[in-house]
């Protein structure tokens, strides 16, 4: 280490020479760990949300017959769950799960008497289904379903509009029983919402589990959406709820999140050329200003070598020197990326609705330790080898040529 | 033309007597045959054509010729800094032809000094770091390398600039500081190129005051490459070149 010093502090020196060069060779490197990290932890973000809102909106897992997840049934509920309460507790004996939530989903036709439209309709459990979720749901009208009420529904934005229904509404489901005889049933409106997909929220329909029980002429339910304490759980707890329940099928939500999948693979491409686009530019301006300094210096490190230093000791000295403008400019570039990121927290941005929703979203960018000390450690590597890779052809140069260097 | 590989104490002055004790003085440097070509495109220039050359320890040795004839040749080869075609050198006893270039940066951080015509300090050390840092790179001790410094300073009556840098210096100075960086390690030889040319005459006297003193106090050889009469006069001895041959 002590040895080292002297080199560190050459390297230094050696950096405050040309100040405006430096300078703009920091800034440009500041800027360019600043755009990943924003760009990055922007991503981040929408992973973890997109994450998070699959999660709940499916439970973390999802257990159903084999049948559910690969083959269309021929009349509703033909691959259900029996025994709904047994299974429920069951997995709830699972320490880390918090919730098991039962869920029919079904198709069929929603009527005002003058108009029929179809809908997709999910009977669920309305009260552990609000309290386990939370605001999944934004609410323009009416309330929200209890588990007290028989014979109600929420219906989407859009439905509700093309049936020209309002809380209160009366209207009617019509849908194939498990039999495959056609039922019917008068429900009331009980509340209007928006997922924020237009075209969902022009199909959907919520209604509490009896009423789709009843509907559907049958106990069974779709699937179970098993909830657990934390997202980290979710591999483990599959692991152990899928050895105890060897003839269902026990999915864990990424393999139900096709959207988040979707988005995780477009955003790791568009993200991953941008920050290899940025590290390109930052490599050449570091290796421009460099090799700049190497050529002002030619004869300065013929003189070292002449003196007895060796090639290695001259390009580790400029390897220092890269380390010391990447390091730098990386640092500051993650401070202005703290910044910028604590400021979005404190004065939130809203962006514009995405393609196909209808609301927009709170723009954050993620502050993740891993992505700051990732970008961090690959631009200091990237200026160091950068460095020393422009300096390498200039130390190893004749010492003749490089003395008589003008 | 052959060089002895001794040389008689008469030569050196009587001051390399104490140094030698036998009554003869230790060839420090040595050239035997030297050739040296170098290629402009095309055409291929001998710069060096059989040169032999002996050099003790305390001589100042100068060499002298018209542009062209040589000199820097000879000292690029004898610094160890460029590799001749054909010929050996043998320093301080040594074959010093045919290193690697590791080992030649070894021995000349080791056993030679180098004074430029232009200074070629490095101008973000300051004076006291331009001296120490043969030492740094010899890996002596740092209280060592601070005492040595010290006295070398003092020595070249520059103690008082050791902080400044060396833009801060006039050219004398700036020469006294190379002088001081190049024997602070206690070298074997010297390698001086046109070490006063840059210099006025009054200055070029201390400069020139300043080497002989200087080497004489550490026992250094100095290989000198001049145009500059006045240093022709403080030498022990001097080689004319032409045409890569010593007259």
């Amino acid at each position: 280490m002590t040895k080292l010093l002297p080199w560190l502090k050459f390297a230094c020196l050696n950096t405050l020479r040309n100040r405006r060069r430096s300078a703009v060779t920091i800034t440009i490197a500041a800027l360019g760990t600043a755009a990943i990290l924003l760009a990055g932890g922007f991503a981040l973000f929408t992973y973890q949300g997109l994450a998070q809102s699959s999660a709940r909106s499916t439970g973390h897992l999802i257990v159903a017959k084999p049948e559910q997840f690969s083959r269309d049934e021929d009349v509703p509920l033909q691959h259900g769950l029996d025994d709904v309460a047994a299974l429920k507790s069951k997995l709830l004996a699972d320490d880390a799960v918090r919730q098991v939530l039962p869920k029919i989903e079904f198709s069929g036709l929603i009527s005002n008497g003058d108009k029929s439209t179809v809908m997709m309709a999910s009977g669920i459990e309305p009260d552990a289904e609000f309290a386990v979720k939370g605001p999944f749901l934004k609410m323009h009208t009416g309330r929200v379903l209890a588990s007290s009420d028989t014979q109600q529904v929420m219906l989407g934005e859009g439905l509700a509009r093309s049936l020209k229904a309002t809380p209160g509404s009366s209207l009617t489901l019509m849908a194939s029983t498990t039999e495959g005889a056609l039922n019917a049933l008068d429900v009331t409106v009980s509340g209007i919402f928006s997922t924020g997909i237009g075209d969902v929220d022009k199909r959907l329909v919520y209604t509490d589990l009896g009423t789709a029980q009843k509907l559907l002429v049958t106990q069974r339910v779709s699937s179970l959406g098993v909830f657990l304490d934390r997202m980290e759980s979710t591999g483990p707890a599959q692991d152990r709820l899928q050895a105890a329940l060897p003839r269902l099928t026990v999915r864990t939500w990424l393999d139900q999140a096709q959207f988040y999948r979707s988005v995780k693979e477009l955003y790791n491409r568009i993200f991953g050329a941008l920050g290899v686009i940025i590290g390109v530019i930052v490599v050449f301006v570091v290796t421009n200003a460099m090799a700049m300094a190497i050529i002002e210096r030619t004869r300065e490190i013929g003189t070292l070598r002449a003196l007895g230093t060796l090639p290695g000791q001259l390009v580790r000295s400029f390897a220092l020197e890269g380390l010391m403008l990447g390091g730098v400019g990386a640092l500051a570039g993650a401070l202005v990326a703290l910044g910028v990121a604590g400021a979005l927290l404190v004065f939130p941005v809203q962006m514009p609705p995405p393609p196909g929703r209808n609301t927009g979203y709170p723009l954050q960018v993620a502050m993740d330790p891993t992505l700051y000390g990732g970008t961090l450690l690959a631009m200091l590597a990237l200026a160091t080898v950068a460095s020393a890779l422009v300096a390498r052809r200039t130390v190893n140069q004749p010492i003749v040529h490089a003395l008589a260097h003008v | 033309m052959n060089a002895p590989d001794r040389l008689p104490t008469g030569l050196a002055a009587g001051r390399h007597a104490a140094a030698s004790g036998s009554g003869t003085v230790p060839a420090v440097l040595q050239l035997h045959g030297v050739h040296k070509t170098y290629r402009l495109g095309s055409h291929v220039v001998p710069a060096l054509r059989g040169v032999d050359l002996a050099l003790h320890a305390g001589e100042m040795l100068a060499l002298t010729g018209p542009s062209g004839s040589g000199k820097s040749t000879i000292l690029n080869v004898a610094g160890l800094i460029d590799a001749p075609d054909r010929g050996e050198i043998v320093l301080r006893g040594r074959p010093a032809g045919g290193l690697s270039p590791r080992e030649a940066a070894l021995l000349r951080r080791d056993a030679i000094g180098f004074v430029f015509q232009s200074f070629n300090l490095v101008p973000v050390m300051t004076v006291a770091e331009n001296v120490d840092y043969p030492l740094f790179l010899a890996g002596v001790g740092t209280a060592e390398r601070r005492e040595r410094v010290d006295t070398m300073l003092r020595a070249v009556g520059l103690h008082e600039h050791a902080r400044h840098r060396p833009d801060a210096l006039s050219g004398g100075q700036r020469q006294r500081v190379a002088i001081a960086r190049a024997l602070v390690k206690r070298p074997a030889l010297v390698i001086a190129d046109e070490p006063t040319a840059s210099l006025d005459s009054h200055t070029a006297d201390q400069v020139l005051d300043l080497m002989r003193e200087q080497g004489h106090a550490h026992g250094a050889a100095f290989l000198v490459a001049t145009h500059d009469a006045r240093l022709l006069g403080r030498c022990d001895r001097a080689i004319a070149l032409l045409d890569g041959v010593i007259q």
